[in-house]
């Protein structure tokens, strides 16, 4: 890709970055009007029994900083299990209203990881994390839904010698193979899905006090 | 020529003015951190009150959560006292944690009150 391309591409993400068209109705999400989301544990469909607290970790700072009231999510997950709720699973079984409810939430995000994982190749290393994202009204009525995929290879910069660029995309492969590090990747997946992306939930009631 | 571009790159991620309506003391990578090791839960509270006892003296509001937060990690280190303290804040702050925060702090007084029970 030359220079003129590149150029005209970052253009347009930079233009368009604030007027994209929503493309998703949000007229049940604006009638709820919720001032406070429970964000509980999430589903895990990967190997890596850590990944729902790592996701945990990033949900509340966007969605508070989209102008909502979250409840704090450590706390919302010591209070589940101490009411017997270790399992995302369980948890997004249970009624959405009475979990609501419980907390006296406005409404309840449901996260679902689909993917979080590496794949290693011989000298490069794909990390994927993939995310179903549900937030339900307290009444149980499914207010809005996205799903985001975001990939990352680390990539060498071209240092014109090929031998130079092997060691570099090896060592690359290799720290990535180590400890893939996957909270860079899930907190751009939610600054695409909360505020960036097409479909990102309105503003919350403190953001809107703001403007 | 790099310069421009990654300036526009920053336009491009950070999209429209999108300034932070809170300051959180790097409470995500703090809860983080706690989750990968726990060990580190003690950093964490620590950490949280520094930055809680920052934004009072700057008289600043405290972010959503983290008065809870930290009243909860004093709960499980067996602090009931600046549990309830705390939650109370946040309840004062936050209105739409106001049932939360009403029910943990009377289970936290009813539980005293069994352990006073108890030892009488």
């Amino acid at each position: 890709m030359n220079i003129a391309k590149l150029w005209l591409f970052f253009l347009a993400f930079a233009l368009s970055g604030c007027t994209v068209a929503p493309k998703k109705d949000l007229s049940a999400f604006n009638a709820a009007s919720p001032r406070s989301i429970l964000v509980v544990p999430a589903v895990n469909k990967s190997l890596d029994v850590e990944a729902p607290n790592y996701l945990l970790s990033t949900l509340a700072v966007p969605l508070a900083e989209k102008g909502f009231y979250v409840f704090p999510v450590n706390t919302a997950k010591f209070i589940l299990e101490q009411e017997g709720f270790y399992e995302g699973e369980q948890i997004h079984q249970q009624p959405p209203e009475s979990l609501a409810k419980l907390f006296g939430a406005d409404a309840v995000l449901y996260v679902t990881i689909v993917r979080w994982d590496a794949q290693y190749a011989l000298i490069s290393t794909t990390v994927t994390v993939q995310f179903e994202y549900r937030i339900v009204g307290k009444d149980g009525a499914e207010l809005w839904r996205t799903t985001q995929v975001m990939q990352y290879s680390p990539q060498s910069n071209s240092s014109g010698s090929l031998m130079a660029n092997l060691l570099v995309a090896a060592v690359n492969a290799a720290v990535t193979r180590a400890a893939p590090n996957y909270l860079p990747l899930t907190q751009q997946a939610n600054q695409m899905v909360f505020i960036l992306g097409p479909n990102a939930i309105p503003n919350g009631p403190y953001k809107k006090a703001t403007q | 020529m790099r310069t421009l571009l990654s300036l526009l790159f920053v336009f491009a991620i950070t999209g429209c003015a999108n300034q932070s309506l809170y300051q959180w003391g790097s409470y995500d990578s703090m809860l983080y951190q706690s989750y990968k090791s726990p060990e580190k839960i003690v950093e964490f509270r620590q950490g949280l009150e520094v930055h809680i006892a920052k934004m009072e003296q700057s008289k600043q509001k405290v972010a959503p959560g983290l008065y809870a937060e930290l009243g909860t990690l004093y709960l499980q280190a067996g602090d009931s006292k600046k549990a309830v303290d705390l939650y109370g804040k946040e309840r004062e702050i936050w209105p739409e944690s106001r049932g939360l925060m009403d029910s943990l702090i009377e289970n936290i007084s009813k539980r005293g009150g069994q352990k006073a029970e108890v030892k009488s």
